[in-house]
């Protein structure tokens, strides 16, 4: 093989579109942005395979957090039984409303988990932002989101849950959780091409994540020292913040604090969680793009 | 602006073996290695896919790239569609590419071919009110409009691959990478594809081609390079890569063979150029060198034509069947004329010594590749020098038993053979 390659000179080599390599994160979402058409066809594409059929289709946006509510209920009713105290009997509406986030995150991420691995094919093939893949599985299953959203309000008001300005909350608080969903979707997706069995590991965090989320739970169930790490858990800012604004009608501005079982008041919103959820949000979908963006100048020898 | 893309002294280096794809390969490597095993296995696994690579395309060239398997042509596409990034080397690209690669890799099975048109093109980079405009040209071109809004999962492997060439082929870019897309769909379609790709370089589109199609390559190529093992074997003419590829030369070195047999095969020239219009002459001058003054009975010199798109031998004959002996003990320079009644490709001539008793092969003479261009249209694989005359009601201008006159290219030519001016 005639390799006339002295090892020494390869350190100072030139990487050709160094200047793109060197895109700073508002660069990729410009770069994005001038492809929003390209999200908008994959967005389609996956909406398209799954809706086909519209029944299956609609069918699919529900069952999933209906299968979360009724695990839900029922591991409930056996905590009451188990810890023997009066079961607080938290609202069928409120368990509804989160489910429907949890639902919605675990469906994206593994979709999102395996975007990347599926197109493995166009990888070495063509050039488009790459960020496209994850970004448009999360905004497909967004429209699963919505669908629900649009059920659950329904639901709400047969039920008559009171409605109030705190509901204004709502979108700002889904804008940020599609947001924390698609800097994860970035990380994971890279992560399981280069890893294959990455999305294994994911498939096994997310069936038990729903435990280290308010989503079955409620802090005052948990007393004032657990309820306040489980406030801390990277998702309750979205799934609480929900269900406060939406069920019961709680400004988010405002702190708030229900009793315990045993009577004493546990703290179950603060408005530093707002920040939280911000900070968050921000954090991961920046890592997730600069993470990705440095991986994905390997796609092409990965896939 | 003119358009550009170039090669500039590219490296591209790949780690061999040893890549974990999966944490259950890593975590326990990752031990092994903290463990203080394991050692020896990193470092010596690298090879370079490319060794200093270098190459410009100017509008209105066309660069072939050939070469065996693994030569690294893929690589380089990678690297040219920004794909790869090299390690060492820079690439310049003026303008916005397409590339003609795999071209329905983006449909997905499940959706018809109306939306894989629009899926695809966006993925190549058209925006959607562009695709809208060319979508009735895409889909013509193609030739799969009775089935547009059928799922591409119904579509046979070559309807696939028209569609998505069609939408390749509309990309308009500033230059073109093609990757052995000319051997998609039927006849016709490569026909059409082919008459596509010539027509963006007759308009100044910087182009690369990359095919094992050696005559589609020696019909389009303005220059071409020979890529063995990563690196730049020989570049030049199409005629001159092609020959390299399919003959690889000796050594410089002085034949041992030529001593040992006291023969030597100096030269094969052509004598009116390397673009022969079918079913013309093509006239050949071998010079060589004769020691001895006597050879083995059997030993004869043979002029020999390949196709160099299949290596088939199409004609063969031996000086001695044409009443010329052997020289013996001097230079000599021997006159070789052949009617190319060839269809349009690549052709290898080649002269050697050759024992007819043994059926070896004693000394390999130099080759010489010609072209034979399109004259008067015909299909099939031999020109017949075929005239074709209307003489209803007149019988008696049938000639009886005359043997055909030679017709050394007193038939139509037509203006631009080459169809690359």
């Amino acid at each position: 093989m005639s390799t006339p390659t002295p090892g020494a000179d390869v350190s100072q080599s030139t990487v050709i579109f160094a200047e793109k390599r060197r895109v700073s994160t508002f660069g990729i979402l410009a770069e994005l942005w001038g492809a929003r058409e390209l999200v908008m066809q994959f967005t389609m594409r996956d909406i398209t395979i799954r809706y086909a059929q519209a029944v299956m289709g609609f069918a699919w946006a529900l069952l999933m957090p209906m299968l979360i509510v009724a695990a839900g209920l029922i591991f409930r009713l056996a905590f009451t039984n188990a810890s023997g105290t009066a079961g607080q009997t938290s609202s069928i509406a409120s368990l509804l409303v989160k489910s429907l986030p949890w639902a919605f995150f675990s469906a994206a991420i593994s979709l999102a988990t395996q975007s990347i691995l599926a197109s493995a094919n166009l990888m070495g093939k063509v050039k488009f932002p790459r960020e496209a893949l994850p970004f448009a599985s999360v905004l497909a299953q967004s429209l699963d989101l919505l669908v629900g959203a649009v059920l659950i309000a329904i639901v709400l008001v047969v039920l008559g849950t009171p409605l109030s300005w705190s509901v204004l909350w709502v979108p700002l608080l889904v804008v940020l959780l599609i947001l924390f969903t698609i800097g994860w979707g970035l990380l994971l997706s890279c992560a399981n091409l280069f890893y294959r069995d990455v999305k294994y590991i994911v498939q096994v965090c997310l069936n038990f994540g729903v435990f280290a989320t308010p989503v079955f739970f409620e802090p005052q169930m948990l007393g004032p020292k657990y309820g306040a790490i489980m406030l801390k858990l990277p998702l309750s800012p979205f799934i609480q913040g929900l269900d406060l604004a939406a069920v019961r009608g709680h400004n988010l501005l405002h702190p708030l604090a229900l009793p315990a079982s045993n009577g004493t008041m546990v703290t179950v919103w603060s408005p530093w969680m707002l920040v939280y959820a911000l900070v968050l949000t921000l954090v991961t979908l920046w890592t997730g793009l600069r993470v990705f963006r440095r991986a994905s100048a390997l796609f092409a020898e990965m896939a | 602006m003119d358009h550009t893309l170039a090669f500039d002294h590219i490296w591209k280096r790949f780690r061999r073996g040893a890549v974990h794809d999966s944490l259950r390969e890593l975590i326990p490597a990752i031990v092994r290695k903290l463990a203080g095993r394991d050692r020896a296995e990193l470092g010596a696994r690298d090879f370079w896919a490319l060794s200093d690579v270098s190459f410009e395309v100017k509008p209105g060239e066309v660069q072939g790239i050939i070469g065996s398997n693994g030569a690294g042509k893929s690589t380089t596409l990678k690297i040219l569609n920004e794909l790869m990034e090299p390690t060492k080397g820079r690439v310049h690209i003026r303008g916005k590419i397409g590339s003609l690669i795999e071209v329905s890799a983006g449909f997905h099975q499940d959706l018809t071919g109306r939306q894989n048109v629009f899926l695809q093109g966006s993925i190549m980079g058209m925006k959607k009110a562009e695709v809208t405009k060319k979508f009735d040209q895409i889909v013509e071109f193609s030739g799969v409009s009775d089935f547009i809004d059928t799922p591409v999962k119904r579509y046979s492997s070559g309807m696939n691959a028209r569609l998505g060439f069609s939408i390749a082929a509309h990309l308009e870019p500033d230059v073109l990478i093609v990757d052995e897309v000319l051997s998609v769909g039927d006849y016709g379609f490569q026909q059409r594809a082919f008459a596509k790709i010539k027509k963006m370089a007759t308009d100044g589109i910087p182009i690369v081609l990359v095919s094992h199609q050696l005559d589609r390559i020696s019909e389009l190529c303005t220059k071409v390079i020979l890529l063995e093992r990563g690196t730049v074997k020989t570049s030049g003419t199409a005629a001159h890569c092609i020959n390299t590829y399919l003959h690889p030369p000796e050594s410089d070195a002085p034949d041992p063979e030529a001593a040992l047999h006291g023969f030597r095969l100096q030269s094969l020239h052509s004598l009116n150029g390397l673009a022969i219009p079918s079913g013309t002459d093509l006239s050949l001058l071998l010079v060589g060198e004769s020691l001895k003054s006597s050879y083995p009975y059997d030993w004869n010199l043979v002029c020999s034509v390949k196709n160099a798109s299949t290596a088939a031998e199409v004609h063969s004959v031996a000086a001695s069947a044409r009443g010329i002996p052997l020289p013996t003990e001097t230079k000599f320079e021997h006159r070789i004329d052949l009617q190319m009644n060839l269809p349009p490709g690549g052709y290898i001539v080649q002269s050697f010594l050759w024992a007819s008793d043994t059926g070896r092969r004693i000394i390999t003479g130099p080759t010489l590749t010609v072209q034979v261009i399109a004259a008067a249209k015909f299909f099939g694989s031999a020109q017949l020098n075929l005239r074709w005359s209307d003489v209803t009601g007149n019988s008696s201008v049938i000639p009886s038993g005359e043997t055909m006159p030679s017709n050394n290219g007193n038939f139509d030519v037509p203006d631009d053979p080459v169809g690359r001016a």
